[in-house]
Parts: C-alpha cells; sequence; structure tokens
C-alpha cells in the first residue's frame, strides 16, 4: 500500500526535474557544438558519481527525515584510506575504506537512535571531526597511489562507457528497486511519513535509521574510493563542500526535507542537473563566478515551482 | 527535518540510575563543561588563564559570536541560516572596498544597507513564501559568494591607509581597557537576551518556532516575525563584517567561508536545539567562548589545530547526551 | 617519448585541417582558485590579454575553485574539446597526475604552471613554468639570517597544508636557515592557509604563547600582513622582523613604511606570460626545457624602487 503510495508520490513530483534536465540537455547541445556525444555524456556520467552516489544513500536518510553533513568527510577519509593503505595490498585498503564509512555511518546513526537528537547536529558535529581525523591520519598531506592499476581502473572503459558510470547506474538501479520493491524501502516512507504509526507497525525505528545511515556512510566511502582511483591520489580537503551539493541534488529531485516522500528516479534527475549545467557552462565558458549564482538561483526556483505546483494536492489530501 | 525527539520510545525505559550523577551535571551542563574545560587546559599551560591570553581567545571569538547571536535568534524561530558566511565576505568586501572611495561612513551605511537586503531576500523567500530555510540558505550562501566574486572581480580589497581612519576603532579600539568587538559582542548578546526573555516579540519568536500553528491560531503574524529573524541575522553579520573589516583592514572574497558551519557549532555547544522554540542567547555565548577556547588550549599545548574539530565532536556527542540524561530525569519525574 | 607522439599528433591533427583555422592554436587553462587572492585573478587576466595580444590563440580559460576533482573534470573536458594544448594551474600537486597522464596519452601537451607537480607526475607533462619556490623559500631564511644577524628565535606562518607551493617555500626556508645561521631558531610553524584574516589569529597566539619573538617568516605578504596587524596591536610590531613572499601591494606599501623588512617580488603577469610562452613554444616544436622558473628577486627597502608597486 505505501510502496504503491509513495511510487505514484514520487512519480508526480519527479517530473519538474526531468523536464528541466530535458531542457536543459536540448539547450546545451544548441549551445555547445562539443555538448551533444557520447564522450561528453559518459564525461557528464563520470563526474556526476561521485555526489551521485552519495545521493543515493542520503534519499534514503532524508526519506527517513534525518540528514547527513558528515558524507563529505567520510568521502575524505575513505579516499585517504584506500590510496594510504594499499601498501597492505589494494584489496585490504579497499575494504578498509569501505567499513570506515560504514562504521562511521553506523556511529552517526546509533547517536541518532540513543539521544533521539536531530541528525543535523549529530552529524554536523561528525563532519568537522572526522576532517580532523583525515588531517591526523595523513599529517595534512596528499597521497598518491604509486599504483597505477588503480588510477587506470578509474579511467577504464566497457566498451565506450567508463567503468565509473556503470558502477553508478548500477546502484542507482539497486537502490531504485529497494527503496520501491522490499520491505526496507516501505519502511522507509513509513518512517518518515509518520513515526508514531511506524512504530505501532512494529518497526524498530532507531535500528532502522541507522541501518539507513549506514547506507549513506559506506555510499560516501565508495565514492572516495572511486574519486581516488580517478585522482590515483588522495587530499585531505577532498569531499569539502561536498554534502551541500549532495543535498541539492537530492532536494531538486524532490524529497521532502520532512521526510517520508522522495525517490531514487528524482535524485538521479538532480544529480544529472547539477552535472549537466556544470558541464554545459564550462563548454560554454561562462565565467566561474557566474556560475556558483546561476546555480543558487535555479535551486530557488526549484523550490518556488514544487510549492506552487504541490498547493492543489496537499488541499486534495485534506478534502 | 522531523525529529526523533519525541517519538522515540527507547527514551522511556533506558536506564535511570546511570544518569543519577549526569542529570546533576547537565542541570547546569553547558556551564559545568565550560569550567571544567577551562581548568583542563590550565594544567597544561601556563599562559592558558593569563589576563592577555583570555582576552585574546574572547576577541578572537567575538566575529563567530556577533553572528550566532543573530543565528540563534533565527534558530529559536524555528529556522536555519547557512548564508552567514558568504553574507560576512559580501559585507566584509563591500565595506572595505568602499571605504577608500565613499569614506568610512558611506561605506559602512551602504554595507548595512545592502546586507540587510539580503537578509530581507532570506526573510521573504522563508518567512512569506514559506519556502524551506536550509535549502534557501544554501542557495543563497552560493548566490552571494558569487555576488562577491562578481563586485570585486575576485580582487582582495584594502584599506590604503590604515593607522589614519577612525574605521580602525571597531576592530582595533579599546573603550574602558575592553576591546571593542568583545564589547559588541556583549552589548549585541546583552540586548538579544533581553528582547528575547522580555518582550512581546521574543515571547512571539518563540511561539512560532515552538508550535507553528497554533501561533497562527493565536493571532500571530507567523510570516512577519520569521522575515524579521533574517533581518536580525544579516543585522548581526553586517556588525561582525564591520570588526572583521577593521580588524584585517582588508579583505579576500572567501574571508567568510566556514563560519556558518562554525556558528552553528558554537550554537550547538551551548545546547540550543535546532528544532526551534527553544534556545536562548547566553547559552550561545557560552558555547561560542568554549569553542573559543578549545581552539586556543590545544594551540597552546602544542596540537595541530585540527585536534580542536575532533574534540568539538568529541563534546557535541558527550554535550548531547548529557542533555538527555536530564530529559529522561524530567519525563521519569513528570510521569511518575 | 610521450611528448614526441603529443607533438606529433597534434601537428598532424592541424595538418589534416580538423583544427579549427589555420595557424590558430586552441589552448585551454584550468586555474586553481581564481578569486580566492588577487594574484590569482591578476594572473587570469593577464593571461587573458597575453592571448588577445598574441592573436593566434584561442583560449578556454577555468577555474576549479580550489576542488581537485573538478579540476580533474575540467581536465577531461578540455580533453574532450580536443584542445591543442592544455595548461593546469594544480591544486594539489600529487592528484592532478593521473588526469595530467590521461591527457598526455589521448596526445595532448600539458603545460603546468606556478606550482610543480610531484616528480612521479614530470613524464607525462610538457613542461613547467613558473617560480621557483624551493628558491624563494632560501631567499626568505637569507633575508631572515641578514636581518637578525645570524640569532633568534622565530616563527613560521605557512601556507595552505598540502598544496605544493606552500611545502616548497617551507622547506626552503628551513633547509636554508638550518645551514646559513643555525643560531636562529624556528619555535613553531602553524598554517595562515594563505589568509590573511586566519594569520592574524595564528600570530595572536604566538604572541600570547611567546614571549619574545625577533622574527615572522609568512609563505605570502598576505598572511605576512595579517601578522603583521597582529603584532601592530599587542604592540610588539617594532621587535619583531618580519619577511614573506609574493610581494603584494600591501607587502609592498608596509614595506616602504619600514614596518616589514623584506620579501620576494613575483609577477603574476610574468608568471601567466611565460605559461602561455612555454605553451606556445612546445607547440611550435621548439626544444623546451623541463623546469622554466622565471625570476623572483628579494625585495626590501634598499631595493624597493627599482619595482613597480604591485597591482593586487
Amino acid at each position: 500500500m505505501i510502496s504503491i503510495k509513495g511510487f505514484f508520490r514520487g512519480r508526480t513530483t519527479i517530473q519538474p526535474i526531468w523536464v528541466f534536465v530535458i531542457a536543459i540537455f536540448i539547450f546545451f547541445s544548441f549551445m555547445s557544438e562539443y555538448f551533444l556525444s557520447l564522450s561528453n555524456i559518459t564525461n557528464i556520467l563520470v563526474q556526476t558519481s561521485t555526489i551521485g552516489l552519495i545521493a543515493l544513500g542520503m534519499t534514503y536518510v532524508m526519506i527517513n527525515g534525518n540528514i547527513d553533513l558528515s558524507v563529505g568527510a567520510i568521502l575524505g577519509l575513505a579516499a585517504s584510506l584506500a590510496v594510504g593503505l594499499q601498501d597492505y595490498g589494494l584489496t585490504i585498503a579497499i575494504i578498509a575504506a569501505l567499513a570506515s564509512g560504514m562504521l562511521l555511518g553506523a556511529i552517526n546513526g546509533l547517536v541518532v537512535w540513543k539521544t533521539g537528537v536531530n541528525a543535523f547536529i549529530v552529524t554536523l558535529g561528525a563532519m568537522l571531526g572526522i576532517r580532523g581525523l583525515i588531517f591526523l591520519y595523513t599529517g595534512e598531506q596528499s597521497f598518491y597511489s604509486m599504483n597505477f592499476a588503480f588510477a587506470d581502473f578509474g579511467a577504464s572503459t566497457i566498451g565506450p562507457i567508463p567503468v565509473l558510470a556503470i558502477i553508478f547506474l548500477l546502484c542507482t538501479l539497486v537502490m531504485h528497486l529497494v527503496l520501491t520493491r522490499t520491505g526496507h524501502g516501505r519502511n522507509t516512507f513509513a518512517v518518515g511519513g509518520n513515526p508514531e504509526a511506524s512504530i505501532d507497525a512494529g518497526i524498530r525505528l532507531g535500528r532502522h535509521m541507522m541501518i539507513n545511515f549506514i547506507i549513506v556512510g559506506f555510499f560516501a566511502a565508495l565514492a572516495g574510493v572511486l574519486l581516488a582511483s580517478q585522482m590515483g591520489a588522495a587530499t585531505p580537503n577532498l569531499g569539502r563542500d561536498y554534502e551541500l551539493w549532495t543535498i541539492t541534488a537530492v532536494v531538486l529531485g524532490g524529497t521532502k526535507l520532512t521526510g517520508g516522500y522522495g525517490s531514487i528516479v528524482g535524485t538521479l534527475g538532480g544529480v544529472l542537473a547539477i552535472g549537466i549545467l556544470r558541464n554545459g557552462m564550462n563548454l560554454m565558458q561562462v565565467p566561474a563566478f557566474y556560475v556558483l549564482v546561476v546555480l543558487g538561483l535555479i535551486l530557488i526556483s526549484v523550490l518556488i515551482i514544487d510549492k506552487k505546483l504541490n498547493v492543489p494536492s496537499t488541499k486534495e489530501v485534506r478534502i | 527535518m522531523a525529529s526523533a525527539e519525541q517519538t522515540n520510545p527507547q527514551l522511556l525505559n533506558g536506564r535511570i540510575s546511570r544518569a543519577g550523577i549526569l542529570s546533576f551535571l547537565s542541570a547546569q551542563g553547558i556551564l559545568v563543561f565550560f569550567l571544567l574545560s577551562m581548568f583542563v587546559f590550565s594544567l597544561f599551560s601556563e599562559q592558558f588563564l593569563s589576563q592577555s591570553n583570555i582576552m585574546t581567545v574572547v576577541r578572537q571569538a567575538s566575529i563567530i559570536g556577533i553572528i550566532a547571536v543573530g543565528v540563534t535568534v533565527v534558530i529559536i524561530g524555528g529556522n536555519l541560516d547557512l548564508s552567514v558566511g558568504s553574507m560576512l565576505s559580501f559585507a566584509t568586501v563591500l565595506v572595505v572596498d568602499l571605504h577608500d572611495k565613499i569614506g568610512p561612513m558611506n561605506a559602512i551605511l551602504v554595507m548595512f544597507a545592502f546586507t540587510l537586503l539580503l537578509g530581507a531576500v532570506n526573510g521573504f523567500l522563508i518567512g512569506l513564501m514559506r519556502l524551506n530555510s536550509l535549502i534557501v540558505t544554501l542557495a543563497m550562501l552560493s548566490v552571494i559568494q558569487g555576488l562577491v566574486l562578481i563586485y570585486s572581480g575576485g580582487q582582495n580589497v584594502d584599506i590604503a591607509n590604515q593607522d589614519g581612519t577612525w574605521f580602525a576603532f571597531f576592530g582595533r579600539g579599546y573603550v574602558l581597557g575592553i576591546a571593542v568587538p568583545v564589547l559588541l559582542f556583549g552589548l549585541l548578546a546583552l540586548l538579544m537576551q533581553i528582547v528575547m526573555s522580555y518582550t512581546g516579540y521574543g515571547r512571539r519568536i518563540f511561539a512560532v518556532g515552538g508550535n507553528p500553528m497554533a501561533s497562527v491560531y493565536s493571532g500571530i503574524r507567523r510570516n512577519w516575525c520569521v522575515f524579521s529573524t533574517y533581518l536580525i541575522s544579516a543585522f548581526c553579520v553586517a556588525c561582525a563584517a564591520l570588526v572583521l573589516g577593521s580588524r584585517v583592514m582588508g579583505s579576500q572574497n572567501n574571508v567568510g567561508q566556514g563560519y556558518e558551519l562554525l556558528v552553528l557549532a558554537g550554537i550547538i555547544l551551548g545546547g540550543t536545539s535546532l528544532l526551534g522554540g527553544a534556545g536562548s542567547i547566553w547559552k550561545t555565548v557560552i558555547g561560542v567562548l568554549i569553542l573559543g577556547f578549545i581552539q586556543n588550549g590545544l594551540l597552546l599545548m602544542g596540537y595541530p589545530y585540527y585536534t580542536q574539530w575532533i574534540v568539538t565532536w568529541v563534546i557535541i556527542i558527550l554535550a548531547v547526551w548529557l542533555d538527555l540524561a536530564n530529559k529522561r530525569k524530567r519525563l521519569l519525574t513528570t510521569h511518575s | 617519448m610521450f611528448y614526441k607522439t603529443a607533438l606529433a599528433t597534434s601537428v598532424l591533427l592541424l595538418a589534416s585541417g580538423i583544427a579549427h583555422a589555420d595557424s590558430t592554436y586552441r589552448i585551454g587553462i584550468t586555474q586553481n582558485n581564481v578569486g580566492v587572492d588577487s594574484y590569482q585573478t591578476t594572473y587570469e587576466r593577464a593571461f587573458v590579454a597575453a592571448a588577445e595580444a598574441n592573436g593566434s590563440v584561442d583560449i578556454v580559460v577555468l577555474d576549479a575553485g580550489g576542488d581537485v576533482a573538478r579540476q580533474i573534470g575540467q581536465m577531461q573536458d578540455l580533453v574532450q574539446q580536443r584542445m591543442d594544448a592544455i595548461i593546469i594551474w594544480p591544486t594539489d600537486g600529487q592528484a592532478v597526475i593521473p588526469a595530467i597522464r590521461q591527457a598526455n596519452n589521448a596526445g595532448i601537451p600539458v603545460v603546468v604552471t606556478n606550482s610543480r607537480i610531484a616528480d612521479a607526475g614530470m613524464d607525462f607533462i610538457a613542461a613547467f613554468s613558473g617560480p621557483d619556490n624551493v628558491e624563494q623559500g632560501a631567499y626568505a631564511a637569507e633575508m631572515m639570517c641578514e636581518a637578525l644577524e645570524g640569532e633568534g628565535q622565530i616563527v613560521q606562518i605557512s601556507g595552505q597544508p598540502g598544496y605544493t607551493t606552500a611545502i616548497e617555500r617551507a622547506a626552503g626556508f628551513e633547509e636554508r636557515l638550518a645551514e646559513l645561521c643555525p643560531d636562529v631558531e624556528l619555535m613553531e610553524t602553524q598554517p595562515g592557509n594563505w589568509n590573511r584574516e586566519r594569520a592574524q589569529r595564528v600570530m595572536e597566539d604566538f604572541l600570547t604563547k611567546y614571549d619574545r619573538i625577533d622574527g615572522v617568516y609568512s609563505g605570502d605578504d598576505n598572511m605576512g600582513v595579517g601578522a603583521l596587524n597582529a603584532a601592530k596591536d599587542a604592540g610588539r610590531a617594532g621587535d619583531i622582523v618580519f619577511i614573506g613572499a609574493t610581494n603584494f601591494a600591501v607587502g609592498y606599501d608596509a614595506i616602504a613604511r619600514g614596518e616589514y623588512y623584506g620579501s620576494i617580488y613575483q609577477s603574476p603577469v610574468d608568471d601567466a606570460e611565460a605559461a602561455l610562452q612555454t605553451a606556445l613554444d612546445v607547440l611550435a616544436g621548439e626544444e623546451v626545457p623541463k623546469l622554466n622558473f622565471f625570476e623572483t628577486p628579494k625585495i626590501t627597502a634598499e631595493n624597493l624602487e627599482e619595482f613597480d608597486r604591485p597591482v593586487f
């Protein structure tokens, strides 16, 4: 029941962002001769895969009615671990990096669960603290992978499609299916939509939220590992401000900050919108200063449009 | 952001015995923390409690503190303001750049006018159009940073004659032996504490943040209340820019970058919840000072600057837990 | 080897008429963080002006906003647009190497400007053009020794942690200082992140922590003036020797007033023009040395008149 409702709710909110994505896609195709080509489109997919992967997990957390500001720092730590631990073997380094993300997600989730304090506060603290841990671990230095196989993986392709883009799209598909077809997905909507009712329905609220924090921690770490493989290196400042762009993408995709509402398809649209805008404006040589203004104004416009579109629907619900 | 606070069942049947001592501490939690951290640092560093060091810390904390006073009002009103960092860059660049061009007085007036205008834009979108404050101020963070860069063309701005301008008063002056930034911080905090605690306006902000629907039924013009909190926040940012611009006598375009997070960290350390309807200015003042003393204490002890972030994280978690112990106790007494 | 193939490919591309105009080179540049300080902004203007003055260059100017990942994306975008050459101002000396390698593998020669990349990446670039930051640090140490007459206690305010320029200047300074005057003790180093306000805070903390400070070395003048502000405020500026790098206008003025001992004169205009020229030389098929340093002399009150006041 809830999943069907969520699906339909989701679909109505998906449309505006996908209309926007298609519109800017057509716009840039006309404005820049380099925009419309397979290699540029795969370029965009690779560039958005970092924010995109985090946004998948963030969607779950935000549908729960929580938020995670520590994802950028988790990404940075995972990237440093994935490069810094390569002396012990590539596999161990990557496993350690992913595990660190899940562990930190679990800590965030545990604190939110046990204290019931707003996730914004908990993860803001974590964001500062984890960044401190990165500097402590790296001694403020960048790490460089001597192993070019690592960097080559980041640049590798299957046919014409980069591996990173494929990983991103596969994860998107899986996370979409989990959200729409499984009990965990249904519970995610239920918890965010009406926490009290979900407790009555037998959902273990704290544990459920913690699982979603672990999921977003995992995806942030995965994004960190893949970004590090793209660079063959990691810097201590990596991932700074990514939480802001991730939240922006998820909100553009129609997920409500109040919880109970949202979809992976919408999030994909939001992520692509930002990626296409950045890439397109680069190709059109829009000065960087104006890019900041344009991105901000678009975000506000989408909020306003969303508000206008949703006014009738809320009235309907009330009637 | 719906909170699990009201709905989390585990809170009710948690282990209460352990909370006994903790709840005593947390009744005055934030003050205890403050004194405890001062004590620990004074053990490790001789200079820590010296008068000159304390003055330095308070003076350094005053810029964050002045902004935090305004943001606390926004938060009590049930919203957030992430745009203060960019707004600080904007205001500082503006006042420093105009100082030599149109004179200090005009520069200050223009700076206040434009900063308040930005606050009004926030207030319009959030208060009147009822858009989500987190996202709007996040977007404004980006927009305003872009505006600063477009305005300055990416150049640093400087005041040529640093020693010959009365503008130096705000960042470098002393009145009765107290540094002007500290004085401004103290006065603003005192003023807002009085406004929030003893005036009808303050009570309305608490009501709007605490229970928006009920406040509307009781006849409060909620939209304009929220609008006004963003003007207060922008006003505080403008005051902070006055101090910052005068202190540095120049400005980079990203000078305020990251301030929004430090401000929030200070407010959270002080114990103001982000849910709205609760909190106080004096708690924020103490939270900001704790942040300043942690930073300074660790530096004096010879630890690298980033250790303060880790310590801040741990303290936020501890503070949250102590606060919880206190709540459990209250829940227990009211329910039994 | 790579370099020759790169060159051959670009010549081939030109010859086969895929490139746009007959003798017009298309050069893309991705900069570190324009707008964060005036040096970078002035550099960008000078670069655009130099390209316009040249007449036979089309340029694409991008800015990474200090974010390594974004810079790598921009490198890919530039490769995508099949530039004849790419100039990169690395946001990080290590992390950009694979992206440079990709461009190099795609047959596009890469010129690194201003800040060097790690040795592992040197095989993949056509040339580096910029200041010798190790030498700048050494110059600063020489000035410090001279000013303190070989004895004293000093502190250092370094640039952004992890950034090559900051690391090289600090390393050059520390090494030469130890050799030249072992009796000058470097008590502590803290980063000022190229930020004047932050440097001012750091200096305030130093001043409370140390009762005696004889000298301050700052990674650039922007931070150096912040340190000077703090010392003036504490009434101790007269006892302290201030030495910086990358002479900013505020630093130049402070030297003129006698408050600031010396700095390193480094012109963003020279920097930008050298980068463009190096790229053009590479494209023209000339033999270009791997490392091209432009001159960055010491500047003190004695030779101040020989230099124009910096525009930034």
